[in-house]
């Protein structure tokens, strides 16, 4: 009998519902979606890239652990809105004589299955969904999706299920505390009580909107002239003003525009503006609160797709670079070293019984020190400030020898150079050398390397790396053979371009030697490590803390913005059927059917649009703040404006149609 | 005298085929302008149905409602929204008031959605607030008006746009006598002094004894009409206890 009560119940949410239903759905799909995507990650062949993967754990533990407290508040929310909502149907079975624990179990009943088949279509979504999320990830860190395989991440459903599992205990606690408290008089009379209206003093609403406004432009001020270099104390002014302006803002927004509007006589007094503008007014001085955190949340959402999508930007550039070379590896030369074969590649990798295939084509080179840093070589050329920030910054330097040069120009397929005894050739990316150079062109000073007399035969540096790039700039310089003999070596290296015709093999092979290396595999008999990366490993790392800020950017902004999206609808479909008498009371004094729609799509808008309306003032203030140090473009802010329009506008306009339908039900 | 209303013929059934139930069983009637009209009858009796078809918030099966020489029946569905908001007023029993407007916003929606300007809409109010002396709460939410003030606020909605009908719904079954006697001293002074047509169904035979005529309904089909002529409203409340009785005999819908 109670079972088939708790049963018929939860049809009838499905019905009247369906937007608790779809946030918890959409908040469970999400959940699943994230937690997966270690499993994603296996799939797409990044296990090379362990760092990446530790590293992806962690945050998405962290996340889930935040998140699901947003969560499990916002269908506690949700809950608490329906239980108010059914205050009159909880009077009646009070009244018929059950008892207040049957009750409960019926909405426990209840709560277990609604709990069960959102978890269940979910998770269904969830996999499809982090299909395609495979697709974005691999997207993002630019990862070819040769062998796309369909992945059910078990340790994910189980995590979520134990996450909502939780969450709907909660509900189901805070449902006996809530019940429990209830008289049976107040939820028979729920229907009939209207809401108490309060009537603020209209010169304390201008003051206090004067005053909101006055704070948020003191934030927005001062986060406008300081940006990021901003001290602490700056930025947690800006954070105050900004959180309070926000909060007395929403306080006064409605009294102040209200008081405003009912001068305008024509305006107010047209249709049946004056009824919407008193809703609203109504709705948004009860919620104000609400509605200030959601503008907030909406503020973060906005912002966190902004640099999300900034940040891929970022990475699609990266990607677009490409190497001359598969693998580079080195090995920094020790003076001390007993065995100076040993402090050679060739003879290390040839001491680990480490083998190139016939299909891999490579070369060795050296590399011999400086007696000089950059900045004194050129010392001539350049100005104090560039001096500076040479010293500050880090270069990699040092010398190579025409043959060895030429036989890596032979591996990346470039014609050969030749240089005079007295001549050398330069290799830098950084701009200072260059103009240095082009400095150094216009005079006839011999240039000094090594005690040694020298013209430079290159007008402007080669911008190719004779190795796959490590972190920071570099200089090289190209000198004849011979010039190297008694010079100090630094470090040797190698380069491998693979097979076109089977990557595959080479890249497991070389990144699972220099795995080796990093675990230190061979230290016990050879003190000297050989430093190296692919490619691919290259890109993988450099766009990791990317990839980890996208992911955060997205996971969060989405919760965020399905949090307060729901409560939003939440909050003016649970208004709909408090004000049903009122719509009943307008149609009988005879508002058309046109004129009440209207009505409610107005309201639904203006409530939907105002906190999205401050968030985006925050946001745009934000960025535009911070510009420097994004690199943004139109796509950019496109493809983030759609994603908040797409996820937003459905929750509005499902909304819309819910309340529409509440009305046009009543009678 | 200008016919403003005739009912004729008609019949309303609720219900399918086998177990149909008359709601409405061949009524007529006439009501002229300026008349004052009551509809008694007992709970059941189907005086709110007929109030309902009268004021096309419900369709009638059989027969023809005319008002202001529009055959209603055949109105459609736009054209009756802007019927009943140009040509009827309407007073209930809970007041029907919006609670977040104040009383002279609510006296305002039923202009403003008549499409009105905004300095008629100040002028109509004023006035129809002066008549049914509600001037000084004007500016005043329902939450903070006795019973009486609310339904005298109603009052003035249904006023305000002049329209050719008025239907009352039991105006006075949520109100103490005192403002009663209040609120129907106002309908009197409205009926003679504007020449407001006013229909008003009623169970409470002191309420009806304000009116010119009575119909009495019972089962679907008028029992009997009283007209008051020139009858004092003592006399006129004596003849129409006897009809009560004799309708139904029973007390607690005389009272």
């Amino acid at each position: 009998m109670f079972s088939k009560l708790a049963l018929n119940n939860v049809k009838r949410s499905f019905k009247n519902y369906s937007i608790y239903f779809l946030t918890l759905t959409l908040a469970i799909c999400v959940f699943y979606s994230f937690n997966s995507l270690e499993d994603q990650n296996v799939m797409l062949g990044m296990n090379q890239n362990e760092d990446f993967i530790l590293n992806m754990s962690y945050f998405t533990i962290g996340m889930s652990i935040f998140v699901s407290f947003v969560l499990g508040w916002l269908i506690i929310y949700a809950n608490n809105f329906l239980i108010k909502k059914r205050k009159k149907e909880l009077g009646i079975y009070i009244s018929l004589g059950m008892s207040k624990g049957k009750i409960s179990r019926i909405l426990i009943l209840e709560t277990l299955v609604i709990g069960f088949l959102s978890l269940v279509a979910g998770i269904l979504l969830g996999i499809i969904v982090s299909q395609g999320m495979a697709v974005v990830t691999a997207n993002i860190l630019s990862a070819e999706l040769q062998d796309f395989k369909f992945v059910v991440s078990m340790g994910a459903i189980g995590k979520t299920a134990v996450y909502f599992g939780i969450i709907y205990a909660l509900v189901m606690l805070f449902n006996q505390v809530t019940i429990s408290k209830y008289k049976l008089i107040d939820l028979l009379n729920a229907a009939k009580k209207n809401e108490e209206v309060k009537v603020k003093n209209p010169f304390v609403s201008v003051l206090l909107f004067l005053v909101a406004v006055t704070l948020l432009m003191i934030s927005y001020s001062i986060f406008l002239t300081h940006g990021l270099a901003a001290d602490r104390v700056q930025l947690s002014v800006v954070a105050l003003f900004g959180g309070l302006g926000t909060l007395l803002y929403f306080f006064s927004l409605s009294n102040f525009f209200i008081q405003i509007l009912q001068k305008n006589k024509r305006f107010y007094l047209k249709d049946i503006n004056l009824f919407v503008l008193r809703q609203i007014n109504n709705k948004v001085n009860t919620n104000f609160l609400s509605m200030a955190v959601i503008s907030l949340l909406l503020f973060l959402t906005v912002t966190f797709l902004f640099i999300a999508f900034n940040v891929k930007g970022i990475i699609d550039q990266n990607a677009e670079e490409r190497s001359s070379f598969d693998v580079s590896g080195y090995i920094y030369a020790d003076g001390d070293i007993a065995s100076p074969e040993m402090a050679n590649i060739a003879g290390y990798l040839e001491a680990i019984d480490f083998e190139f295939d016939e299909s891999e084509r490579y070369a060795f080179y050296s590399e011999y020190k400086l007696d000089a840093s950059p900045e004194e070589l050129f010392t001539g050329y350049l100005s104090e400030e560039e001096k500076m920030d040479l010293e500050e910054g880090f270069m990699f330097n040092s010398i190579v020898k025409l043959s060895d040069y030429n036989s890596i120009r032979e591996l990346a397929g470039q014609k050969p150079i030749d240089l005079r005894e007295d001549e050398l050739f330069i290799i830098s990316d950084s701009g200072h050398v260059e103009g240095a150079l082009a400095e150094y062109h216009q005079g006839e000073e011999p240039f000094i390397l090594n005690g040694v007399a020298y013209s430079i035969q290159n007008r402007s540096p080669v911008k190719e790396n004779i190795a796959i790039p490590r972190t920071g700039d570099f200089l090289y310089f190209v000198v004849p053979d011979h010039a190297v003999e008694n010079m100090q070596l630094e470090s040797t290296g190698f380069n491998v371009i693979y097979d076109e015709a089977d990557p595959e093999e080479s890249e497991e092979k070389f990144s699972a030697l220099f795995v080796d290396f990093e675990e230190e595999k061979y230290s016990d008999f050879l003190p000297l490590s050989v430093s190296g990366q692919t490619w691919k490993q290259h890109l993988d790392r450099k766009n990791a803390p990317a990839a980890i800020a996208v992911f955060l950017g997205l996971f969060l902004g989405l919760i965020f913005i399905i949090t307060s999206a729901a409560v939003l609808a939440l909050q003016q479909l649970s208004d709909a059927s408090d004000s049903l008498e009122r719509y009943k009371s307008l149609k009988k004094i005879g508002v058309t059917e046109k004129l009440i729609n209207s009505a409610i799509w107005k309201q639904t808008f203006i409530y939907f649009l105002l906190p999205l309306s401050l968030a985006v003032i925050h946001t745009a203030v934000g960025i535009y703040a911070i510009r420097e140090l994004l690199n943004i473009n139109f796509q950019t802010i496109l493809t983030g404006t759609l994603l908040v329009a797409v996820i937003y506008g459905g929750y509005f306009y499902a909304t819309y149609l819910g309340v529409k339908n509440i009305v046009r039900n009543s009678n | 005298m200008q016919n403003i209303l005739t009912v004729d013929k008609i019949e309303k059934y609720y219900g399918n085929k086998g177990n149909v139930t008359k709601a409405i069983d061949n009524i007529s009637f006439s009501v002229n302008k300026g008349e004052f009209l009551g509809i008694m009858g007992p709970s059941g009796s189907g005086k709110t149905t007929l109030l309902n078809c009268i004021s096309t918030v419900d369709s009638i099966t059989t027969g023809k409602i005319t008002i202001n020489e529009k055959d209603i029946t055949k109105l459609k569905a736009k054209s009756l929204e802007k019927f009943r908001r140009d040509e009827l007023g309407f007073i209930f029993q809970d007041f029907n008031l919006l609670d977040m407007l104040t009383a002279y916003e609510n006296i305002a929606l039923a202009l403003t959605i008549q499409k009105r300007g905004a300095k008629e809409i100040d002028r109509l109010i004023n006035e129809v607030a002066a008549k049914l002396g509600i001037e000084a709460i004007l500016s005043q939410y329902p939450f903070q008006l006795s019973g009486g003030q609310k339904q005298r606020v109603a009052c003035a909605r249904a006023m305000v746009t002049e329209p050719s009908l008025i239907l009352a719904d039991e105006p006075t079954g949520a109100l103490d006598s005192t403002s009663s006697r209040l609120l129907l001293d106002s309908f009197e002074k409205l009926n003679q002094e504007d020449q407001s047509t006013i229909i008003m169904v009623t169970h409470d035979s002191f309420t009806a004894s304000y009116t010119n005529r009575i119909l009495f309904i019972k089962d679907g089909r008028v029992f009997n009409e009283l007209v008051r002529g020139n009858d004092t409203r003592k006399e006129f409340f004596n003849k129409i206890i006897e009809v009560v009785t004799l309708l139904g005999g029973d007390v607690s819908n005389v009272l």
